[in-house]
């Protein structure tokens, strides 16, 4: 039911604010901010899923709130990272330090699956594999492993150095790899954008070179 | 500025496909629940049953989805539309709009959906190859969940 699409949407809100508790040196506007980016980047993302699936966003206005029929990736965390970065006063650093909060979210919406029913990916016999109801088929509870590493990946990038690019950089590298890395578990008919994980992993990657050596030059570079 | 910017909104709106039914196409045959039944214990292999309307907001998002399931999976699973509540017309253009190149049938009285439990339009339902019910999606389906239904009955 589109209601249990719902559960999982307020699941990824509620990791959000806690994530921006918990990790203290988040600014206070950060949960507003990231709730904003988060909802930029659901309705582009699912602007562009209609345009390429040959529906015109201004001619079925309607079916843009129709977020289960498709929401492109790539598209949507674009537009979310650029949204946030422009409310949140174009600096960096406010990203770095809203980044860990950020992976809290995602990883919420991925442990959200519990209520919506679609936890489940391939067949496997592993022992904690388990099977939809009615079924003899146990499976991997793929985005278990997705939100259970987000949460890993969210406490390892605050062991960083906090220096500008780097927590945001090792953000999009974590988040970008561990979806690339659990793709080959989850079904799917059109197939998931693994090039788009790939780039993800590349730009984090860069991102993170690059800060890293531009700190080492500069003593502004360290997050106020 | 504000005029430039509602004339591209204007032509972007105007791009949509405009699609009618072909009226050479003969209507899309009727059929109940006790017919549905009848079919899928003939067919002999696993079946996917997706209920539709052509006025159904939802069913336009996710044609596209089923259209990809049925290209990919078309060899080894069924996939059978019933169009329920609507017009012959309509249902044509609805057809040929999304490409949906698999049988579909006409249920003007629901009696499909009614016969399975099922509330609300879209709705999809997986078969096995026996012609037994296997699971129900209600709403809008998307690819994860289409790919597992596909999956537990193609290797239930």
């Amino acid at each position: 039911m589109e209601f249990t699409l719902l559960w999982a949407a307020l699941t990824a809100a509620a990791g959000l604010w806690l994530g921006v508790r918990i990790f203290r040196n988040t600014s206070e506007t950060a949960f507003d901010n990231l709730l904003a980016a988060t909802v930029a980047g659901l309705a582009g993302g699912r602007v562009v899923a209609m345009i390429s699936q040959g529906l015109n966003p201004l001619a079925n206005p309607v079916d843009l709130l129709i977020v289960r029929g498709g929401v492109n990736t790539a598209a949507a965390t674009s537009i979310a990272i650029a949204v946030f970065y422009l409310v949140s006063g174009r600096k960096i650093s406010t990203m770095d330090t809203a980044a860990p909060a950020a992976l809290l979210g995602l990883a919420s919406w991925h442990l959200g699956c519990l209520w919506r029913g679609a936890c489940l990916g391939v067949a496997s016999d592993v022992p904690w594999a388990w099977s939809e109801a009615g079924s003899s088929i146990t499976r991997h509870p793929v985005e278990i492993y997705a939100g259970v590493g987000l949460v890993i990946i969210a406490l390892l990038i605050t062991r960083l150095p906090q220096r500008v690019g780097v927590w945001s950089s090792a953000g999009l590298l974590g988040a970008s790899g561990l979806r690339l890395a659990t793709e080959p578990l989850r079904l799917t008919i059109s197939g998931g954008p693994v090039f788009w994980y790939a780039i993800g992993i590349l730009i984090g990657a860069i991102g993170m070179a690059a800060s890293l050596r531009l700190a080492d030059r500069s003593d502004l570079s360290v997050v106020s | 500025m504000k005029r430039a910017i509602a004339a591209v909104l204007l032509v972007i709106t105007a791009c949509g496909p405009v699609v009618t039914g072909d009226l050479q196409q003969p209507d899309l045959p009727a059929i109940d629940g006790v017919g549905l039944a009848a079919l899928l214990s003939d067919l002999g292999k696993p079946a996917v049953i997706n209920v539709w309307a052509s006025w159904c907001h939802p069913c336009r998002s996710e044609a596209p989805l089923l259209a990809a399931a049925h290209s990919q999976f078309g060899d080894s699973i069924e996939f059978i539309g019933i169009d329920v509540q609507d017009n012959q017309n309509d249902a044509k253009a609805f057809i040929a709009q999304f490409g949906l190149e698999f049988d579909h049938y006409f249920d003007r009285d629901r009696s499909v959906p009614n016969q399975y439990g099922a509330i609300g339009t879209p709705v999809t339902m997986f078969f096995n190859a026996d012609g037994e019910w296997v699971s129900t999606h209600l709403g809008v389906i998307d690819d994860r969940s289409l790919a597992l239904g596909i999956d537990e009955i193609a290797n239930g």
